[in-house]
């Protein structure tokens, strides 16, 4: 269902536009497929879209839409405002929000396995906020997040 | 821009599966834990986003791409990331490059079985 709405939306929002509705609009789709005839004004196209383009387009179509929907655990739209939180920031491209949202995620494992060792050395395994700290400090290049974990 | 202070936050379900699936089985993750690593997450975007700024502005460029960010990771002493995200990199760009044929391919074609679709197509930019 959600890999419909990408579709659908990304093709005719402006890319950007595209991303960010991705996260937020699932359900549209899934109204049921009556057959639209001629009428270009008819409202309920959006919806209907999908099943009226049907067989050998939509299955390419759903093919990719659920790949894209693989392709980033977290959602992009949410990635978007926080890199808006840089007022510096006057635009990102789409290809860029999803750099971010794909080196976040790995940087969650990372950080993740980086703190399983502490856990790990205390012979225990469930990772305490403080295997985290650990990591943290233990660790070069978090050295931007002292100071932003504490509150 | 954003309304509420929660829009700013990444999902728990989606941080806590990541997580479990860097560890090994038997690892489990305290609930302070997992706050600590999302807010550390959420920081680490904040971090590339406006170095990648930075970045973007030595060169004279408004945009941020993906280039960007990129170098900018490389920078901050996470090249390691760098070819595991060149490669999705690669594959989000045939899949939008996909996308745009398929939907052109649907504009262009008159025949009978896909009159239903662009009409259809074109009801939806008109709505747009």
């Amino acid at each position: 269902m959600a890999s419909e709405d990408l579709f659908e939306f990304s093709e005719d929002l402006d890319l950007e536009q595209a991303m960010e509705t991705e996260a937020e609009e699932p359900g549209e789709t899934e109204e049921p497929s009556e057959v639209i005839e001629e009428t270009p004004e008819n409202p309920p196209t959006e919806a209907t879209t999908e099943p009226v383009a049907d067989k050998p387009v939509t299955n390419g179509h759903k093919a990719s839409g659920d790949h894209e929907a693989k392709m980033t655990q977290l959602p992009l739209a949410r990635i978007r405002n926080i890199m808006k939180l840089d007022p510096d920031m006057h635009m990102a491209n789409n290809e860029a929000v999803f750099t971010v949202a794909k080196a976040v995620e790995l940087f969650i494992a990372s950080l993740s396995r980086e703190s399983y060792t502490y856990t790990a050395q205390s012979k225990k395994k469930t990772i305490q906020k403080r295997d985290v700290e650990m990591a943290i400090s233990a660790v070069d290049s978090l050295m931007f997040l002292d100071g932003a974990m504490n509150f | 821009m954003v309304e509420r202070i929660e829009d700013l936050n990444l999902p728990n379900s989606v941080i806590a599966r990541i997580i479990k699936e860097s560890l090994p089985e038997s690892a489990s993750v305290s609930k302070e834990a997992r706050a600590a690593i999302a807010r550390a997450a959420s920081v680490f975007a904040i971090f590339v986003t406006s170095s990648s700024t930075a970045l973007a502005h030595k060169q004279n460029h408004k945009t941020i791409t993906a280039k960007d960010i990129l170098q900018t990771l490389a920078e901050l002493d996470f090249e390691s990331f760098v070819p595991s995200l060149t490669q999705d990199l690669e594959i989000y760009r045939k899949m939008v490059k996909e996308k745009k044929e398929i939907k052109a391919s649907k504009k262009d074609t008159s025949t009978a079985e896909n009159a239903n679709a662009s009409t259809a197509a074109a009801a939806e930019d008109a709505t747009e």
